[in-house]
């Protein structure tokens, strides 16, 4: 066995282990859990005002893209449909995260986001805006699944006609 | 009582979104982490880790300039990375297979989907602690052990040779070599 073989896998030590410890128990410390989902209740007064924030940041995104279609524009406005659709869940808008996921689908499967169909962004970004304006966090909500899922449909439809074109 | 001393943990927040990097310091600051540092771009997180040392980073991966890959890669491979073995745990918007292939093959630890939730924030830290994944150098890789420690338990002819980073020798590693002196 040559010593390259012997160096292709190793385990460094684990010093992480040793400063921190635990692992006195199997299982998750579930104090630990319930103190940070209480913190993260605490913060729920400022959910609205940072979904806010990053709505309009969306469309500011879309603005410039719709002034300025390029690369650049197109990358701003796919990374701001993209953090709303990691983020919107947790400030408990769902459906938000659904929208903001096919946008940035679209934005991101295209071979270059400016090829983007505006009015499919433009709706997208439209469909975003009303159900923050309308205050709809029920995923069972029946008129905003329709709009959600018809935009889902939109992207996936372009998406392989692009792909159809290539 | 978990018996993790959580308060002796320096961790490192890269997230260009205020919001997230809020939330996510909340959780960890309520799981007892005091020593937490932020950073809003790659290129930020790389001064910030080189001036603070931390033991743990939690990654985005879509920020402007140095993304959370091409920082991972960094950290892993640069020879002026201070600490190639750092445990990175991305947390991202991306969801997709490929992307959770794209950060493993960056040098990822651990890979955590947005929208987060404490109890997976705190599985992945504690999995970085408790199980930390061997490391592997091929001719175009180094970082973790891609595959899930499944090596720990298939002992067949195929399985790579493990050794112990105590017995690094003049084949080992250049980068690994040079952290291991800095980190002994």
């Amino acid at each position: 066995m040559s010593k390259e073989q012997l160096n292709k896998l190793f385990m460094p030590p684990n010093k992480l282990k040793a400063k921190v410890g635990g692992g006195t128990f199997a299982g998750l410390d579930m104090a630990a859990v319930q103190r940070a989902e209480a913190a993260m209740e605490t913060l729920k007064v400022e959910f609205v005002d940072w979904i806010a924030k990053d709505i309009a940041r969306l469309g500011d995104a879309y603005s410039t893209f719709v002034a300025n279609r390029n690369a650049n524009t197109g990358s701003d406005l796919f990374r701001a449909a993209h953090d709303l659709k990691g983020q919107a869940a947790t400030f408990e808008y769902p459906l938000i995260a659904r929208v903001a996921a096919s946008l940035s689908k679209l934005m991101d499967e295209l071979d270059s986001p400016e090829l983007a169909p505006l009015t499919l962004v433009q709706a997208h970004v439209e469909a975003i805006r009303v159900i923050f304006r309308d205050k709809i966090k029920d995923i069972s909500n029946r008129v905003a699944l329709v709009l959600v899922e018809e935009l889902e449909t939109r992207t996936q439809q372009t998406l392989e006609r692009a792909a159809h074109s290539e | 009582m978990s018996g993790y001393r959580f308060e002796r943990l320096k961790i490192l927040v890269v997230d260009d979104n205020q919001h997230m990097r809020k939330l996510v310091v909340t959780i960890l600051q309520a799981f007892g982490v005091v020593h937490i540092s932020e950073a809003v771009s790659g290129e930020a997180a790389w001064n910030v880790m080189r001036d603070t040392n931390p033991d743990v980073i939690l990654l985005d991966w879509q920020m402007n300039g140095m993304d959370g890959l091409e920082f991972a890669r960094q950290a892993r491979t640069s020879p002026q990375s201070p600490n190639p073995f750092i445990p990175i745990i991305m947390l991202t918007g991306h969801t997709h297979i490929d992307h959770v292939r794209l950060a493993r093959d960056a040098g990822v630890n651990e890979f955590l989907a947005k929208p987060v939730s404490v109890k997976a924030i705190l599985t992945r830290l504690v999995s970085v602690i408790d199980h930390p994944r061997p490391f592997v150098r091929t001719n175009s890789y180094f970082g973790p052990c891609r595959r899930r420690r499944a090596s720990e338990e298939y002992k067949g002819p195929e399985r790579r040779n493990v050794g112990e980073a105590t017995a690094l020798d003049d084949e080992t590693p250049v980068i690994a070599k040079r952290a291991a002196e800095r980190t002994s």
